[in-house]
């Protein structure tokens, strides 16, 4: 709401000015470089998490992973992964789904002393995910229940993009098709292998490059053109 | 700390030279790669810039060239580029520019550096890496030369033949010579060596001096020779022979005289002595014998393969082989069925006609007769020759040509003037099917008879040819059948089920067109030759193909032949049949880039012949 009013620039500083001293008040400090910039002259981070379930109010981050993008490099030296222990016993289903054991998840950090590893990691740079909604709505929900302040990062979505560039190019869009794994074939990347959410981050990144390569003409794809 | 991604760390321990490093040091690389991804047409680095990163490919390809345009190399998925930019102190030499969509993982030159340090087999991998042409490949490759390592107990091929010490100078001459060995060996009476006689002693220290043959051989042979144990190595014998300029050395094995080493053995064993089975062939005077010397081919090449010798020097020996049993058989049919009634010529078509035989294979060949003769006096006579020869070969292992391309089919054991005919009609009315099952017979070579009935044929014929350019484009549509299995650049082309899944076949899909190329330029060129590496040479010289253009062949040619030939060598040794079908797993990343760089030779120089004779199909 504020976002629509103020725009994100004054709604980034009135969030930071709310936001009591600590990470996410430094994050919001921060400023990212502007939209007009080409991709490969801004800093990006391309961020996977895996939760309990769908529904951010209810369910819990359980892993995060996420890996910088430096102009335009996948720089993998500042990856990180973490699990992240849950307040509540992790549904059967999402551990089935990521295979990840709830004494596995026990022995892990809690949120509050993840989370503020992940806003460190953040400042000055776009958030890149593929369907960001659902890091969108678990990390702003994490925070707003932490410090009491929702996250708001421009978010670049790969999924969203992919889904503008089918459209564009007139490709029909079938069942599956702006899945991670469809999106990256259609650009000839590997196949990933491993699914925990630092490779789907890692997934997500190269699928960005590829993305943003194939916007790019003579000179390189602003980043407005990659947002929007 | 950061975290380790296993998708990057399992891709680089799949591949070469990474595969080398400890598992930790291994994690370490892998947290320190950036990615980047490059859009076709992308270059990465000329030469003089500053380079500070090696590539290694995860999808995708790259070209390098060097300076003057020649491709050097075509990285694909694992392999690395950037390397020579970064041993000559980060600038660039080639140019390196993707040409395909590319994902590459990049390591800082301090990295690299570092890792060639600590790590000798990944700088040794680096060492023979990025050589240069494809040419040079082969020369990291070929000299695998165990031959010298090996024991002299090995080449022994006879038992050593001995006397007592208490026989005259006749009966010692008379043993040699009924033997056939140019040297004797004198044994006491516990069989242990007391001394040697040989041919040089009987000229120098019997013939020259006027002694009496009924001289004991005490007196001339030279006692307590030099001689070697069996388990000695090749190397150290022939060392020991030519230090002291001895020409005949005893091998004793646990004392006892065990066989006598000569200079000859030595030289005949180190070419697995394609001049002794030449020899044998001429001497033969059955099939059977024929058939046991061809039956040493297959260990005569592998031998040949394994001391570094030339596709090209193999082919020629081969094929050498196979003109002597074709000889030997023509001459027993002669003797058997007596002189031919009218003069003829025998040709061998195909690839013993090129000499590029590296194996026992199908015969082909076809029969000139003189304009003179008349088909009922002497069709029976030249009927039974040709079936009896035909029938030799094929027991000898060179199987009936299963498209009846043989003398023993009427068609082709015509007179001159019906041969003219079919070239004529070949060349100046090309119907493309007929020309595809007829393209043997534009490489013919005189083996037997009348050279002056191969000589005017072919002479016409190359000048029917030179002139006539729509016989070329059909010649060249033909020389485009097949192709390299190179797929969008980037990957092998893969044959996929069947007996041969997963494997490349390196005779049709890069052999093959090599040899048709040389063979539209050949044509075009008036060249007489038609051995594919002196059609590609003449070809040059008559400026019918760029000299780059030929260089590449050349080397393309060699390299898929060598891949071939080490192939099969393989196979042999493994007791299986030899077969064209190479799988890339059986390569190293090394041959399989370079064997890569050859098909796109290939490829290259078959749209240069496209566009040449404007084959819109291409």
């Amino acid at each position: 709401m504020l976002a629509k009013i103020l725009g994100p620039d004054v709604s980034r500083w009135v969030l930071g000015w709310r936001s009591p001293p600590g990470p996410l008040k430094d994050y919001y400090r921060t400023d990212t470089a502007t939209v007009d910039t080409p991709y490969n002259r801004v800093e990006m981070l391309a961020v996977d998490i895996e939760t309990t379930g769908l529904d951010a109010e209810k369910d819990e981050i359980v892993s995060i992973g996420f890996v910088p993008v430096i102009k335009g490099r996948i720089v993998l030296a500042q990856a990180q992964h973490h699990l992240v222990r849950p307040d509540c016993q992790v549904g059967d289903q999402a551990a089935k789904v990521h295979r990840l054991l709830d004494d596995q998840l026990q022995s892990a950090a809690p949120i509050a002393e993840i989370l503020p590893l992940f806003l460190a990691a953040l400042r000055g740079r776009f958030g890149v995910a593929h369907h960001a909604l659902v890091e969108r709505g678990f990390l702003s929900r994490a925070c707003q229940k932490l410090w009491g302040q929702k996250l708001e990062v421009p978010f670049l979505d790969t999924l969203a993009l992919e889904h503008r560039l089918m459209t564009r190019r007139n490709q029909s869009i079938g069942d599956g098709a702006l899945k991670l794994a469809a999106c990256r074939e259609r650009y000839g990347l590997p196949r990933l292998r491993v699914h925990d959410a630092l490779s789907d981050a890692l997934g997500c990144a190269e699928l960005l490059l590829a993305q943003a390569a194939h916007c790019s003409g003579k000179k390189p794809a602003a980043m407005r053109d990659l947002l929007e | 700390m950061s975290a380790e991604i296993q998708e990057v760390r399992d891709f680089l321990a799949a591949h070469h030279p990474f595969d080398l490093l400890p598992q930790a040091v291994l994690g370490n690389v892998a947290r320190s790669v950036q990615i980047i991804y490059a859009r076709r047409g992308t270059v990465l680095m000329k030469p003089g810039d500053t380079v500070d990163t090696l590539y290694v490919v995860r999808t995708g390809a790259a070209e390098t060239r060097d300076p003057d345009g020649h491709l050097l190399a075509r990285p694909c998925e694992g392999e690395c580029f950037g390397v020579r930019a970064l041993l000559r102190g980060g600038v660039a030499v080639n140019r390196i520019e993707v040409i395909e969509d590319s994902l590459l993982y990049t390591l800082s030159a301090d990295l690299f550096q570092q890792l060639r340090q600590d790590h000798s087999s990944f700088s040794y991998f680096f060492a023979a890496f990025d050589g240069g042409r494809i040419g040079d490949a082969m020369k990291v490759n070929a000299k695998d030369v165990d031959f010298l390592s090996k024991q002299v107990s090995e080449l022994l091929t006879r038992a050593p033949v001995t006397s007592p010490p208490d026989i005259h100078i006749r009966q010692a001459a008379q043993r040699m010579r009924d033997q056939r060995v140019s040297c004797l060996l004198i044994t006491d009476e516990q069989g242990g060596l007391a001394g040697i006689l040989t041919d040089r002693d009987l000229r120098g220290r019997v013939v020259a001096e006027g002694l009496d043959y009924a001289t004991p051989i005490t007196r001339v042979m030279t006692p307590n020779p030099r001689c070697v144990q069996a388990e000695t190595l090749v190397f150290d014998a022939m060392l020991l022979m030519s230090r002291h300029n001895i020409h005949h050395l005893p091998v004793l094995k646990d004392g006892a005289v065990a066989g006598c080493l000569t200079t000859s053995t030595v030289v005949d064993s180190q070419s697995a002595s394609p001049l002794y089975m030449a020899k044998k062939v001429h001497g033969a005077t059955e099939v059977a014998q024929l058939k046991a010397v061809i039956s040493q081919v297959p260990l005569l090449v592998e031998g040949l393969a394994s001391q570094g010798a030339s596709t090209h020097g193999i082919g020629h020996v081969v094929s050498a082989l196979t003109d002597a049993v074709a000889v030997r058989l023509l001459n027993l049919a002669e003797a058997r069925f007596g002189p031919p009634p009218v003069p003829y010529a025998w040709l061998a078509a195909g690839s013993q006609a090129r000499q590029e035989q590296t194996a026992v294979s199908d015969q082909d060949n076809c029969v000139i007769l003189h304009d003179s003769y008349d088909p009922v006096a002497h069709g029976p006579y030249f009927k039974q020759m040709m079936q009896f020869v035909s029938d030799g070969l094929n027991e000898c292992g060179y199987v009936y040509c299963p498209g009846e391309m043989m003398a023993t089919t009427d068609k082709w054991r015509q007179p001159l003037a019906v041969w003219h005919d079919y070239f004529r009609r070949w060349i100046e009315e090309p119907d493309p099917k007929a020309l595809m099952l007829s393209s043997i017979f534009f490489d013919l070579r005189l083996i037997h008879g009348d050279a002056g009935l191969f000589e005017d044929l072919h002479q016409t014929v190359l000048e029917k040819c030179r002139k006539n350019r729509i016989f070329q484009a059909y010649m060249a549509t033909n020389a485009l059948t097949h192709r390299p299995p190179l797929g969008f650049f980037r990957n092998l082309v893969l044959i996929s089920g069947g007996d041969h899944d997963h494997t490349m076949d390196l005779k049709h899909n890069g052999i093959v067109p090599i040899v048709d190329l040389a063979r539209v330029y050949a044509l075009a060129g008036g060249v007489k030759a038609v051995n594919t590496f002196e059609r590609l040479e003449a070809a040059r010289e008559a400026k019918v193909l760029s000299t780059d253009g030929a260089d590449d062949l050349r080397d393309a040619l060699e390299f898929i032949s060598m891949i071939r030939l080490r192939h099969q060598a393989a196979r042999i040794r493994g007791g299986m049949h030899a077969d064209n079908y190479v799988s890339p797993d059986e390569l190293s990343s090394f041959d399989r880039s370079h064997l890569k760089a050859a098909f796109g030779v290939v490829k290259t120089l078959q749209a240069a012949l496209a566009s040449a004779y404007q084959l819109g199909r291409f």
